[in-house]
């Protein structure tokens, strides 16, 4: 179990080997050793917790190295946020380029019964593909500039926000608020 | 016309939403799992080596959580890179018995963590007891 331990470790990036390759095999060579004390089922447990463990963080930390993010690689609850949300955008983006993909098919189908299957129309199918592709791509960043500047000026957060009563100290006006308080 | 208003001073309780945890002081940091939290309670006790933290976790959570090797290390660097938690060796020659603690940033952080889980401890009794009634 201790060589497997080993050939899981070499899956981690190197700078994480070299700063907890020791400790980490010190601490599975002590866990192990009380793991072996015990009845058989949970010496099965152990072992394939360690590597499932073990896998899941050298994909963590590949993954880190690969895409420099951190927070929201799913590991059980480990990395989860509650202050995640799926953005809204995405899902109109998503529908924008399925319909750039249906507008393509559609027009492939007609070019097609229009010269047959001719290898003379893959230009012409290239040429709309491409169109299509760079028009979503196109209207993607717009919209993506769009909400990242209205998310930069903090309105939806203000959109959010409770507010309060006319307050003297704060000078703060009131606005619809939570009933019956 | 009646204005409506919330009294800032006296939050009621039974009408907290979301919206306004981020208006909270203590809602500023995002919420802890329950392994990095059971990591930072056995810390925040005394410094420890990486296998009594895992023997630590599993004993507060009464064997519900057992940490693996991975978990736990991938954990401890990123609770190291955030400031959390710092690592020292008691001797420098043996590199696999370094020990961590939490530092003056992790303890402030763990007590705001704590703060907001009484909050809602006391949020859940009330909305509990009042729908009881």
């Amino acid at each position: 179990m201790l060589a497997l331990f080993r050939c899981l470790l070499c899956l981690y990036p190197a700078d994480f080997r070299r700063e907890y390759h020791e400790e980490m095999t010190s601490v599975f060579r002590q866990a192990y050793d009380v793991s072996k004390t015990s009845n058989l089922l949970a010496h099965v447990s152990f072992c394939s917790r360690e590597s499932a463990g073990l896998l899941l963080g050298a994909l963590r930390e590949r993954a880190r190295g690969i895409f420099g993010f951190n927070e929201w690689i799913p590991s059980r609850r480990f990395d989860m946020r509650l202050e995640f949300r799926f953005p809204r955008s995405t899902v109109f983006l998503m529908v924008l380029i399925f319909a750039g993909v249906v507008l393509t098919i559609s027009k492939a189908s007609g070019i097609e019964l229009k010269y047959g299957s001719s290898s003379a129309v893959w230009p012409s199918l290239v040429l709309t593909l491409a169109t299509v592709v760079s028009l979503a791509l196109a209207s993607a960043v717009f919209i993506w500039g769009i909400l990242f500047a209205l998310q930069r000026t903090g309105v939806h957060r203000l959109a959010d926000l409770q507010t309060h009563s006319s307050d003297p100290r704060h000078g703060l006006s009131s606005g619809p608020s939570a009933p019956g308080s | 016309m009646r204005k409506f208003a919330v009294d800032t001073r006296k939050p009621n309780p039974l009408i907290c939403r979301p919206t306004t945890y981020r208006c909270s002081p203590y809602m500023q940091i995002p919420p802890l799992t329950e392994p990095v939290l059971l990591v930072l309670l056995s810390l925040a006790e005394q410094p420890r080596h990486g296998y009594s933290i895992l023997k630590d976790v599993e004993r507060m959570s009464a064997g519900r959580v057992a940490l693996s090797t991975g978990t736990l290390y991938g954990a401890l660097r990123r609770l190291l890179e955030q400031g959390w938690i710092e690592r020292f060796a008691e001797n420098e020659a043996l590199r696999d018995r370094r020990a961590y603690r939490l530092t003056s940033k992790g303890r402030r952080n763990l007590q705001v963590e704590i703060d907001r889980m009484k909050h809602l401890t006391r949020l859940a009794g009330l909305r509990i007891a009042r729908k009881e009634v």
